[in-house]
């Protein structure tokens, strides 16, 4: 395995900190790569699907939405209709005469039952092959029904991942700008690209409504269309997973004059920096003293315990691979804080800048890969000989099989990984899974012992 | 069994021609089939005299999938056996779809089992092969004798060179060859010439010159093909003769398609643009 050499067509998409230039990215995935991308669609269902009171209706195959179902571990403090993931079921005779009558029928049939506050219907592989018109049935039932019926236009081949995340806030934006904004208050910001996984979004509401910052809108953690619709009424918006959401962002500003930034709820030095972001913008001292006790308050309470881990597991070599980079930025720092190094990172869809910010980050010798696929990343983790793996759903199993600690760092995680509590249990988890004994009895390690 | 497709442009003629030869064929004794590979499901009518009959797409939606072939298949002119494959309105869904699905519906269904005791199915197929799908009858184990339906017009030797290019690629793979062309004739000048010419080109033969005649619309208005309007009248023997001549055919080649200049050059030398 050590010994498999990277795809040509996929070297300048694999580089060393000290390797002059930068990591190659943005680019379509080669083919018979397998890389850990997923499709348009999955994209545009990820992002939406935390809008708890949204009926989410996957026009396509049943795949589609059987593969997507309950994919998050968004939490909602209300309606669960999210948790649903409905279909059409589109079948043969429904190519063949096309799926825009079943569409239709399926989306007032859910409406009437559902009584959703808007509706999602994302157009997949198939709506696009055949070209049925979902944005025109959504037009006629949003007239007929009386409620946003929203197209996700997200057909599967016609992009990457990230092209999905685009869809999928060109159909938020629809929703923007309709709701009432006249009673949100001067210290105001919306939450962009955190999805309240494991009652994650709970935490940061938590936080600013200790220091006095009101927040309107999250997109889409616990999202509510109500919310979104008032969003445009915020000051600033605090852009969390900004793979997913600059767009968003940008149209926010652009349209709106909301001005953003970048954060990460991931780590306490990321943490702590989100907050005092948001806090300094208002220019309100009464906020950044909340803010400055906030801090303090919480690392008081974390930070013995937080030595004791460090004591463990101080040494110890990680590898990094997830979906967007920022976060990657978030879980480098979070690893030092714990006294480990990473020495392999990537992203499926980071940009440019992304990349250089990564590079200047990390410590000598760290492989930087954009686009990776399962072999790739096995490759690096026994030649580089990691303790711990942080990834998602795809690369659990590449862990697990060569015999390496685990810390699922995706959507469908049930841990609360942001914040100051988080990062608790960020440390609980990787010392549970890179201390774990079971680790010397793979052959990876367990041939290094000897009989 | 002889598995025959009929190719060629648009409004050529390949229904009315297919319908005719294959009436040439039954009044031989032959069993043959017809199965029509156009949304619009109008090539048996000739055969069936008008009647209109459900399609195989429009059983399937309203049955669902317990079909009886008995259904989907009418007998007309003497005892031909006439499907419609049918499809969706125009401007939805895929049509290409539907004739892969209706082709694999009359496999299940044992249309084609020697039990039938079929000598010959003939597929009349869309004008524009715009997709994979109305491709389907040329694949592997479906038609594997082309006849491309063609006139001395630019346009519809043009659309026969670009079918030749479509066998050529199912040939690589599969059996399917092609059988030659058959002039329906337009009266353009010199067009028996231009189109065995265009035949030797393409490594193939004009297999029948069927001159133009308003007896073939006389029929059409009465809902009948030729021979069993009016068996007397010349153009009943065009139609035996090319039935004939499909019968005895053993001409079967990979086309070498032209390149659109030596095509327009064959046109320059015909006189057409003179």
């Amino acid at each position: 395995m050590p010994n498999i050499a990277i795809l040509e067509e996929r070297q300048a998409q694999v580089l060393r900190k000290e390797d002059p230039g930068q990591v190659a990215c943005g680019k379509r995935s080669v083919a018979g790569s397998v890389s850990q991308r997923a499709c348009v669609f999955c994209g545009s269902r990820v992002v939406l699907y935390p809008i708890a009171d949204a009926l989410h209706v996957v026009h396509g195959p049943i795949g589609c939405a059987a593969y997507t179902w309950d994919i998050r571990g968004a939490q909602s403090s209300g309606p669960q209709l999210h948790r649903n993931s409905f279909s059409t079921d589109l079948q043969e005779k429904d190519v063949i005469f096309g799926g825009e009558k079943k569409l239709t029928a399926a989306l007032r049939e859910l409406i009437a039952a559902t009584r959703p506050k808007a509706a999602f219907v994302y157009s997949t592989c198939i709506a696009g092959i055949i070209g049925d018109d979902v944005p025109a049935v959504c037009k006629s039932l949003t007239v007929e029904l009386g409620l946003p019926v929203i197209p996700v236009e997200s057909p599967g081949f016609s992009g990457t991942k990230k092209d999905g995340y685009r869809a999928a806030c060109d159909a938020i934006y629809q929703l923007v700008g309709t709701g009432d904004t006249s009673e949100i208050g001067p210290h105001s910001i919306n939450l962009l690209g955190e999805f309240n996984i494991a009652g994650e979004t709970w935490l940061m509401k938590d936080y600013f409504r200790r220091i006095g910052i009101e927040v309107v809108s999250c997109i889409t953690g616990d999202g509510r269309v109500d919310e979104i619709r008032r969003c445009h009424g915020a000051k600033l918006n605090l852009v969390q997973c900004s793979g997913s959401m600059m767009h968003l962002a940008q149209r926010l500003e652009r349209d709106y004059g909301i001005p953003f930034r970048r954060v990460s709820f991931f780590g306490i030095e990321d943490t702590a920096a989100a907050i005092y972001d948001a806090a300094s913008i208002f220019g309100n001292p009464e906020i950044e003293r909340r803010a400055r006790d906030l801090v303090g308050q919480e690392l008081a309470r974390i930070q013995p315990e937080l030595r004791r881990y460090r004591k463990i597991l101080k040494g110890k070599k990680a590898s990094i691979y997830v979906g967007g980079a920022f976060k990657a930025f978030s879980l480098v720092r979070a690893l030092r804080t714990l006294g480990m190094r990473t020495v392999l990172v990537g992203s499926q869809t980071g940009n440019p800048q992304d990349y250089a910010q990564l590079k200047e980050l990390c410590d000598p010798g760290t492989v930087i890969v954009d686009d990776s696929n399962p072999l790739e990343l096995a490759k690096f983790c026994l030649e580089l000989d990691v303790d711990l793996f942080i990834g998602g759903v795809k690369e659990r199993p590449i862990a697990y099989k060569l015999g390496i600690g685990f810390c699922d760092h995706n959507h469908e995680r049930k841990e609360a990984l942001a914040g100051f509590e988080g990062m608790l249990n960020f440390a609980k988890e990787v010392h549970a899974s890179v201390m774990s004994p079971i680790w010397k009895f793979t052959p990876r390690r367990a041939s290094r012992l000897g009989p | 069994m002889r598995k025959i497709a009929i190719y060629g442009k648009g409004g050529i003629g390949k229904s009315t021609t297919t319908q005719n030869t294959v009436a040439g064929l039954v009044e031989m004794g032959r069993k043959v089939m017809v199965v029509g590979c156009d949304p619009k499901a109008d090539s048996t009518r000739l055969l069936l005299g008008g009647l209109a009959q459900k399609s195989v797409l429009d059983t399937l939606r309203e049955e669902g999938e317990d079909v009886e072939l008995e259904d989907i298949r009418s007998e007309g002119f003497c005892k031909s056996l006439c499907v419609e494959s049918g499809g969706p309105e125009p401007g939805v869904g895929c049509a290409g779809r539907g004739i892969i699905t209706s082709i694999n519906m009359l496999e299940q269904l044992g249309a084609y089992e020697e039990s039938v005791g079929l000598d010959y199915v003939f597929y009349d197929v869309l004008g524009d092969v715009v997709c994979g799908g109305f491709a389907m009858p040329i694949r592997e184990g479906k038609a594997e004798e082309i006849y491309i339906v063609c006139s001395g017009e630019m346009m519809a030797m043009y659309a026969a060179n670009n079918i030749c290019k479509g066998i050529v690629k199912f040939a690589k793979t599969g059996a399917v060859r092609l059988g030659g062309l058959i002039c329906n004739s337009r009266k353009v000048d010199r067009e028996r010439e231009l189109i065995e010419e265009l035949a030797s080109r393409l490594g193939t033969q004009m297999i029948h010159f069927v001159p133009r005649d308003n007896d073939v619309q006389r029929a059409e208005i009465n809902r009948k093909t030729v021979i069993e309007w009016n068996p007397e009248v010349p153009q009943a023997n065009e139609y035996r003769t090319l039935a004939k001549a499909i019968e005895g055919n053993t001409k079967k080649v990979i086309p070498t398609p032209l390149e659109i200049e030596e095509l327009e050059s064959l046109l320059m030398e015909y006189g057409l643009f003179s």
